[in-house]
């Protein structure tokens, strides 16, 4: 009797102390939400500390009218479900209308489409295909890049460099597809030669099993489709046989804790895209700006995520600077399409017709054993938006990518 | 559709047979616990995820990956008597559900602690040096490491048999196992036995996770999805036969094995539709006994 | 002492009322329990406790826990798979929507007799499986919906993304009503969950109710009392799966999307920890379950990355020191009070 009536207690006293809550400041806000438990934590995390560091700048500068802007952040889980219910409470109980985030490509779909219907502008940090065909509904802006575009940027470079017969393995959901689709387009444009494909269901750990196939066919290029768990499984085993030694593998999106969790598996014979890495400060220099507040506070260098969250959120509360409005969603949409910037990398922006970010895509070479730290990568080359970002009118009707018949579909 | 060679359905034999043996160790350990305790372990895939991490740390600190192996599996059976001593015992007395209910807010908990001792990034096991590279027999190759795992489990089912039909305590065992109460009866402190039974189960999930640790992504939710697969099979091969949870594994990483080949986009399907009709047709598994719940 | 029962089963009525505590003379007001009135009182005040989102999606999870309950607690049977029935009703609903273009109440309607169907199939094939090994099957059903919506069917059902492009949902009958804006669909979503919470208190409060009671109990005994327990189980399957249903299909409105991970077993994880943590044994305790749960995840994960081990060690304390759950516990204390006084 005793138990039950403290354990009562205990409930009801945390539950007033929760619902407490935090009194919400009356500046500028963004409310993002993102992965944080689920197996892209690690990236979901990033997306966030970019995030913070770029609000934290923006104070340190006299924040956005004269007001403190706050990132509100929640966890999605993963999961659209609940990170709609997140954004609901942000943009209908908080009167939040500006909100960014999730990690998921499928998601930050979903969520666009929540977010026209409720007209709050909507900042993606991920790889999204919100910008083509019926998707693109003018709220939403991406930091990420649109899918085919780090594909193409890889399938030049290797067409160019690495051979001509390839191979595809594709984690089987929209992005894989995406990915398969912008290599075969690009093949045929450079000669290359197609040799299969195969399709994992997303989650994969053992990729073992297909490679008697890929021995058989003997192609100069594998290309990886993967990501996250699946794409460090499949170095590592392709690793353990010595795949690497007798083929190139290409991934046309990759990441700095891919190649940590890879150790001396990510070599030399591995290529792979990301849209920023920390090393190109050597080039960039205003990027040192950025990696060095981030490694003060986590340790580590930052990564591409990092970087998207950091530049929606530079890019949003700077439109709001120049707009004079913190809510009004128009405006803003308005300013943010003809806003140019430049902050860890060359100078970008937003394309009106589709919101897509003008990014470059950088090809990065594995160094294995030789890796120090976090320099994993070895950036080899810098491909421009022009040579990957389709024109309007063709992403306006998912063209050619979302043509492509892929096959077994 | 490539033409199918006998080298490349061989290959794909000796992967299956590979992925086959660590799930035969998640399957019998499984089997294990539940054949002597009544207990469903929601938590089976948890103590796999530790055992890759024990292993990261053992190698770490050590740098021998045999050594490290073995601590790995003591260290994580270890853990997995205290978690029974403590939170298992007490429920015994009470509705079977209780047990499983506490293992599935086991499988929730460590996870998290794991994420904030270790951190979000999965944990490198290099391979042990001689077990890199492959063996070419013909055509055929087959990988060093993987003959290292199916020799492994063949050694342990050898020993958990010896151990289980020739030794005393093994004897005790099989006697808590077929009737608890009268071996309670007979003088045996029940109680000491299911912890070690639980503590043997738990080590052969730790083993497999070990082994696996080298091949895969090591994360702290690696166990998720593995807890839902080894449940396949066991049911597959029979709740409660050790004989059954063998069977059952090497059969799932056949299934896998071949099914990837023909149609990946079907392969986490194909284990559910398996064990759906052997349920359909044969409702306690393939050596399952009859009346057992 | 009337009771509108089969006298029959009247010594088997005795004994459960002590263990069930479902005193209908006592506890009766109108045609539901207290306790049920109580429930829907507070749950009428709720979005003006708490966020409207959340507190439809209790609604919505709540309705959910209930029909799980239905078969757990008051059937006996151990289901591990009964996201199945919640994801095929969202995605039945939700195509309906999409597809067809129906009424708001129409895709309700065809989510509940859809998933009727996918229960009694389901039924057909495993309701005479004993204790694990229905519990295994229902899991293996529901694993392969999930994987079939994400990969072979993803077509149709928008595979990993999910359920789009559906349309801005209204009501036209009997009133317009707008429901996209929070607190309207939070009145409509109370409507239908109320009527269904008060439609399975009907069910269990009638003779077939008791049946599934004493089949509960013991088993084999009911059987020879002369019931034929498989057509029994089945039925409560059945309905089970359609009330569930019915919560997918409202999920799906108050999304606005069809969601994957309505058929995902983390899903069907979830609503047995919550109808455990309110009371397997008793009728509204499965509610209080996911209202307890959801707010308490909702508010801790705002707090910390790490929300899932505190809910996780709240769940181990639970299964160590409160098996009645939350309100079988408070019932028990109740009633030892009464005795006492």
């Amino acid at each position: 009797m005793k138990r039950t009536y403290w354990f009562g207690v205990l409930l009801s006293l945390s539950i007033l102390v929760f619902s407490m809550g935090s009194a919400m400041a009356d500046g500028a806000r963004l409310g993002i939400v993102v992965p944080l438990t689920g197996p892209y934590g690690t990236y979901a995390e990033e997306m966030k500390r970019g995030c913070e560091i770029a609000a934290a700048e923006i104070n340190a500068t006299g924040g956005v009218l004269g007001k403190p802007v706050e990132i509100i952040t929640r966890d999605s889980e993963l999961n659209a479900g609940i990170a709609l219910r997140r954004f609901k409470e942000m943009v209908q109980e908080d009167g939040i209308k500006t909100i960014g985030g999730t990690l998921s490509g499928g998601i930050s779909t979903v969520v666009n489409e929540w977010a026209c219907k409720n007209k709050a502008l909507y900042m993606t940090f991920c790889h999204t295909s919100f910008p083509l065909g019926k998707e693109n509904c003018g709220y939403g802006f991406t930091t990420g890049i649109i899918p085919y575009m780090s594909g193409v940027a890889v399938a030049k470079y290797s067409f160019e460099n690495l051979g001509k017969t390839w191979m595809n393995i594709s984690a089987d959901y929209r992005w894989g597809h995406d990915e398969l689709a912008a290599w075969l387009v690009t093949s045929d444009k450079m000669g290359g030669k197609f040799l299969g494909n195969i399709y994992t269901p997303l989650g994969t750990r053992d990729f073992s099993a297909y490679i008697p196939q890929i021995m058989a066919k003997k192609p100069d290029i594998l290309v990886l489709s993967l990501f996250g768990t699946d794409l460090t499984s499949a170095i590592k085993q392709f690793a353990e046989m010595g795949l690497s030694k007798r083929l190139k593998i290409v991934c046309p999106k990759t990441a700095m804790a891919i190649a940590k969790e890879c150790g001396a598996a990510y070599d030399e014979n591995v290529y792979g895209a990301v849209t920023w890495y920390w090393t190109v400060q050597d080039y960039y220099p205003k990027a040192r700006k950025f990696v060095n507040a981030y490694m003060k506070l986590y340790k580590t260098p930052p990564d591409a995520d990092a970087d998207s969250g950091y530049v929606a959120t530079m890019a949003l509360f700077e439109a709001m600077r120049k707009a004079g409005t913190v809510d009004d969603v128009d405006k803003l949409i308005e300013t943010l399409e003809g806003q140019v910037w430049q902050y860890n990398k060359g100078p970008e922006g937003f394309r009106p017709c589709d919101h897509a970010r003008t990014s470059s895509v950088f090809v990065v070479q594995g160094k294995g054993a030789k890796a120090e730290g976090w320099d994993v990568f070895k950036v080899i080359s810098e491909v421009p938006y022009w040579q990957t970002l389709e024109s309007c009118e063709n992403n306006a009707k998912d063209y050619p990518y979302g043509q492509v018949k892929l096959p077994g579909k | 559709m490539f033409d199918l060679s006998w080298e490349i359905v061989a290959m794909q034999m000796i992967f299956g047979l590979a992925l086959g043996c660590v799930y035969v160790l998640m399957a019998g350990g499984l089997s294990i616990i539940f054949g002597l305790l009544d207990v469903v372990n929601f938590a089976h895939g948890t103590f796999y995820m530790l055992g890759a991490y024990a292993i990261f740390v053992a190698v770490s600190l050590c740098g021998n990956f045999w050594l490290g192996l073995v601590s790995a599996v003591v260290i994580v059976a270890l853990v997995g008597g205290v978690i029974e001593w403590l939170l298992l015992k007490p429920l015994y007395k009470r509705d079977p559900l209780y047990p499983l209910l506490l293992t599935f807010g086991v499988s929730i908990c460590i996870p998290d602690i794991i994420k904030i001792c270790f951190g979000l990034i999965g944990k490198v096991v290099p391979y042990p040096s001689g077990l890199m590279g492959a063996y070419m027999w013909g055509p055929v190759m087959i990988p060093k490491y993987r003959l290292f795992i199916i020799v492994l489990t063949l050694v342990v089912l050898i020993s958990l048999w010896l151990f289980l039909n020739k030794s005393n305590l093994g004897m005790i065992i099989r006697a808590s196992t077929r009737d608890s109460l009268m071996t309670q009866v007979l003088g045996i402190n029940v109680s000491r036995i299911w912890t070690i039974g639980f503590m043997i189960g738990i080590g052969l999930a730790a083993l497999a996770g070990a082994v696996a640790a080298p091949m895969v992504a090591s994360i702290p939710d690696m166990g998720v999805e593995m807890t839902i697969e080894c449940f396949v099979v066991v049911v597959i091969g029979g709740l409660g036969s050790l004989g059954g949870a063998i069977i059952g594994g090497l059969l799932i990483g056949q299934v896998i094995s071949f099914v990837a080949l023909f149609a990946p986009s079907w392969s986490n399907v194909a284990i559910f539709m398996v064990m759906a009709i052997i349920l359909i047709i044969r409702p306690r598994g393939l050596f399952g006994e009859e009346g057992r719940l | 002492m009337e009771k509108k029962v089969d006298y029959s089963l009247r010594v088997e009525m005795t004994k459960m009322e002590k263990l069930t505590d479902i005193k209908r003379e006592k506890g009766k007001v109108g045609f539901v329990d207290k306790s049920v009135w109580i429930t829907l009182l507070i749950l009428l005040v709720l979005p003006f406790l708490i966020s409207k989102p959340l507190a439809t999606e209790i609604l919505i999870y709540g309705l959910f826990a209930l029909a799980f309950n239905q078969l757990l607690g008051h059937t006996g049977v151990l289901s591990f798979g009964h996201a199945a029935y919640f994801g095929v009703g969202a995605y039945a609903g939700g195509m309906a929507l999409r597809y067809f273009h129906v009424s708001v109440w129409t895709s309700l309607v065809v989510a509940m007799v859809v998933t009727a169907l996918v229960a009694a199939c389901i039924g057909v094939l495993a309701i005479k499986k004993k204790g694990v090994y229905f519990a295994m099957i229902s899991l293996a059903f529901a694993q392969m919906f999930y994987f079939m919506a994400l990969s072979p069917f993803r077509k149709w059902t928008g595979g990993e993304d999910g359920l789009k492009f559906i349309p801005i949902l209204k009501l036209e009958f009997p009133f317009h009503v707008d429901l996209t804006s929070a607190l309207p669909l939070y009145y409509f979503t109370y409507f239908v969950v109320g009527l269904a919470i008060i439609a399975l208190w009907r069910i269990l409060d009638s003779p077939f109710g008791r049946v599934l009671k004493a089949i509960r109990e013991n088993e084999v005994r009911t059987q020879a009392s002369g019931f034929n327990v498989t057509r029994a189980k089945f039925l409560s399957l059945v309905i089970s799966g359609s009330f569930s249903g019915l919560a997918g299909a409202l999920f799906t409105v108050y999304l606005g999307y069809g969601s994957l991970m309505t058929l995902f077993w983390m899903t069907s994880g979830s609503i047995l920890m919550m109808t455990l943590l309110g009371g397997m044994h008793t009728f509204i305790g499965p509610v209080v379950g996911v209202g307890v749960f959801m707010y308490l995840q909702n508010t801790i994960s705002v707090y910390t990355d790490r929300w899932q081990l505190f809910v996780g060690a709240l769940f181990v304390a639970l299964v160590l020191f409160f098996p009645d759950g939350l309100v079988g516990t408070i019932k028990m204390k109740y009633r030892e009070r009464k005795s006492r006084a």
